[in-house]
């Protein structure tokens, strides 16, 4: 198995292989795009004069402070229409015309009423947590297994027991999953933003150095924000599998 | 054993298997088969669960070669699967196109032999009339009950036009009525084509039942442990041939065979 | 429920969006919030009209739908041929199948930065950013598609000795359909995502161009129609392909 993970690396190996001596045989295209090498200098760089780390916070805090004003509310809401179908069915039109709106859509009503800076990202944000949370969190209250809900009949939970004690429980595992896409979201929304108007953290940061020409230290940013996405969502998965592991097996034996 | 092309019955062999051996990631799973298929005859197989009944089929079916001897197929080699040569999985659900009706579903052995598109329509309707699926022809498989789609796996395999059927296990997964109605479709099957067909069942009754030999493996590694003949008349019926004395006397042979051989483990 | 029941629910159902928007133009009427910021929507739907009419609008709307259709019908077209080659191939999925996986969760709108220093702030731009941004998951998708097809299938393709291009045809790209829609849905979204936002960055001709001019200009019933119009196309977009699924896919329905 370990062989295949390496065989894995070999094709990304060679392109970064072959880009490198692309551009240092031909350096003409320099002003757009530079050498792996000089990109990995330039973070290196970046990190230790603690530019990059300053623009990394600015990020995060956009991306965490928005999925958790989004995913709270889509999970308030989510099981409430995943528990009571009548609320459902009440809001189904108005969540469904809600939903299609890109949200980078509402940037320029974000804009107008916060201005540049944190308060607009955590909007965007959090309208794209919200949404994903929402609609996983509903089918996972409404999945939980039938015969489960039967027991808690049996044996005369009262409601808020049922759900306490029964519904989330179940639904858990389930709903962990939704805050994990949720996240993952929540780091790509938060980049995007700031890449289209936002001033600050890691996409604004590449931004910047595009225009100044500074083509080796927007590739070490973009070389960085795939490195903090990738550890962004191995950690997610690790809680889960952590939080989860075993409810998981448990699920797969039934 | 003889190494001419013909039996003791006079009739020619379909199938010689000499001195087959068949070796799986590291592991002897088949050893030293010697078997000759008569053309025409209907030929069980029987053992315990993994001594390699749906290895020796695959082997027929051209989808391993053998590691040591080989299997002779009208006297050459069998290398690869052939157009004429049939193989009907136990798994139906799984071996059917889930997006194409009955008809499509047949139409892809049509498809596979390049027979022209005119002459499709009447085969595949032939075929779907052979196993009683002619008033199913527009259905999902995901639309039928599991025998229905059996038969729709059977008919897949009859638009062929094999030689020989390989049936592993076909019936396994159905229930008991089913699985008899099925049973003397595929003799009734049988009769119209003169098709050889080799079939591996659990089911020491199904087996006497429907053949005219039974062989019985033996575990660890795979290899013949009893061969006998079955000399009971043929039309057969559910109800007389399982209660003629030589078919009760069949059964005890095979079923102390049977159970000897898990012993053995 | 009865059919009877279910329409009384959606009647319902649209009442209560109706009645937020009645809240929405209550509010605005009484100015709690100001009409620099939040026009009511009888002032909204008027600027959307009148922008149709003779604002340019409806020319915004095709640059958008044409940027998001160009980059993303290039990128599926590529997505299914690759995939295709490369998920029919045990040997290729092992070498190719963990850096897609790896890209998958990475922010797509980072190449936007790259993609101006290669082509400019040019249309060329955001078609590359989009057919880039929905290549990786529709390709994964594809091989996802190829790694699942159920293994007794193809032993029957090797059965009736069909040829490989047939087995790819025939068994194996049917078989993996489901996934590249899934596929080919979730990039369409993205799609319209990055259309809007290489339009606000490079000024494009498109929606995103209007709703940033219009809130740079603080005409806030102008930007209210670009958002409806933007979510009508997210809309439509998703009821499109979720129709091409149903149809092509009725086979897994039926049960
Ligand atoms: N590809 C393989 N690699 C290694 N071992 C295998 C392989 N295929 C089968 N075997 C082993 O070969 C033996 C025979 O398998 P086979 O499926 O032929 O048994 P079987 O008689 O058909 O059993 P059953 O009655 O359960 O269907 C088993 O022990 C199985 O584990
Ligand atoms: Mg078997």
């Amino acid at each position: 198995m370990s062989s295949d993970r390496l065989k894995g690396l070999i094709l990304p190996a060679l392109a970064v292989l072959a880009f490198e001596i692309w551009l240092r045989a031909f350096p003409i295209a320099s002003d757009a795009l530079a050498p792996p090498s000089a990109a990995v200098m330039a973070l290196a760089q970046g990190l230790a004069d603690g530019s990059v780390l300053l623009a990394t916070r600015d990020t995060l805090l956009g991306a965490i402070i928005g999925l958790g004003i989004g995913s709270s509310i889509g999970l308030l809401l989510g099981v409430l229409t995943g528990l009571l179908p009548p609320l459902d069915r009440l809001l189904e039109v108005s969540i469904e015309s809600i939903r299609p709106i890109p949200s980078v859509a509402l940037l320029p009503i974000g804009l107008m009423v916060f201005g540049f800076g944190y308060a607009l990202e955590f909007s965007i944000v959090a309208k794209t947590c919200l949404f994903a949370t929402l609609i996983l969190t509903r089918s996972a209250v409404r999945g939980v297994e039938p015969r489960l809900m039967e027991v808690a009949r049996a044996l005369r939970l009262s409601p808020f027991a049922r759900v306490t004690k029964i519904v989330l429980p179940a639904a858990l595992p389930q709903i962990f999953v939704a805050f994990r896409l949720a996240a993952g979201a929540a780091l790509i929304v938060a980049v995007t933003v700031e890449i289209t108007i936002n001033p600050q953290g890691l996409g604004h940061a590449m931004m910047t150095a595009q225009q100044a020409l500074r083509p080796d230290v927007m590739l070490g940013y973009l070389l960085w924000i795939g490195i903090v996405g990738f550890l962004w969502n191995a950690a997610l998965l690790l809680a889960q599998r952590h939080l989860f592991g075993r409810a998981a097996v448990s699920e797969a034996m039934r | 054993m003889t190494d001419s092309a013909m039996n003791s019955a006079g009739r020619q062999s379909l199938y010689e298997f000499r001195d087959v051996g068949l070796t799986l990631g590291g592991k002897l799973i088949l050893n030293g088969i010697e078997i000759t298929v008569r053309k025409g005859e209907i030929l069980c197989i029987v053992g315990a669960s993994g001594c390699g009944k749906t290895t020796l089929l695959r082997l027929a079916g051209g989808l391993y070669r053998p590691s040591q001897g080989s299997v002779l197929f009208d006297g050459a080699p069998m290398t690869m699967p052939r157009q004429d040569v049939a193989i009907i999985f136990q798994d139906y659900g799984r071996a059917l196109l889930p997006w194409r009706t009955a008809t499509g579903n047949v139409a892809l052995a049509l498809e596979a032999a390049k027979v022209p598109a005119a002459e499709r329509k009447g085969r595949i309707e032939a075929s779907l009339a052979k196993v009683g699926l002619a008033d199913h022809a527009d259905k999902y498989p995901t639309e039928m009950s599991g025998g229905m789609q059996q038969r729709l796996q059977i008919a897949r395999c009859l638009a062929q036009e094999p030689q020989a059927l390989l049936m592993d296990e076909p019936f396994g997964a159905l229930d008991a009525m089913t699985r008899q109605s099925l049973q003397d479709e595929t003799l009734a099957l049988h009769a119209d084509s003169g098709a050889t067909i080799i079939f591996v069942t659990h089911d020491l009754e199904e087996a006497i039942y429907l053949g005219d030999r039974v062989i019985g493996l033996l575990p660890h590694p795979g290899r013949v442990g009893i061969e006998i003949d079955v000399h009971l008349p043929r039309p057969r019926s559910q109800l007389a041939t399982r209660e003629e004395p030589e078919f009760l006397r069949l059964r005890r042979e095979l079923f102390d065979f049977i159970e000897k051989s898990e012993g053995h483990r | 429920m009865t059919p009877l029941a279910q329409i009384s629910w959606r009647i319902a159902s649209f009442a209560f969006a109706a009645s937020l928007v009645v809240a929405w133009q209550l509010v605005a009427n009484a100015q709690l919030i100001s009409p620099i910021f939040l026009p009511g929507p009888d002032r909204a739907w008027a600027a959307l009209v009148n922008g149709f009419t003779d604002r340019g609008l409806g020319g915004k709307l095709v640059g958008t739908l044409r940027h998001m259709t160009f980059g993303w019908l290039a990128a599926s077209i590529a997505a299914i041929a690759l995939g295709s080659l490369i998920g029919s191939s045990r040997r290729a999925r092992i070498y190719v199948a963990p850096s897609l996986e790896f890209l998958r969760p990475l922010p797509v709108s980072a190449i936007i930065p790259v993609a101006i220093a290669l082509y400019g702030l040019s249309e060329g731009m955001a078609i590359f950013v989009i057919a880039f941004g929905t290549l990786w998951p529709m390709l994964l998708a594809t091989i996802q598609g190829y790694a699942g097809v159920e293994p007794r299938l193809l032993e029957v393709a090797r059965a009736l000795n069909l040829s490989r291009l047939e087995t790819v045809t025939k068994i194996s790209l049917p078989s993996a359909m489901p996934d590249i829609l899934a596929g080919m849905r979730v990039s369409l979204t993205v799609a319209l995502i990055l259309s809007v936002v290489c339009e606000i960055v490079a000024g494009l001709d498109g929606l995103g161009q209007w709703i940033l001019i219009s809130a740079r200009m603080f005409r806030s019933p102008d930007l209210f129609a670009g958002v409806i119009l933007l979510g009508a196309v997210g809309y439509l977009a998703a009821a499109i392909i979720a129709e091409v699924e149903r149809r092509l896919l009725a086979w897994r329905k039926t049960h």
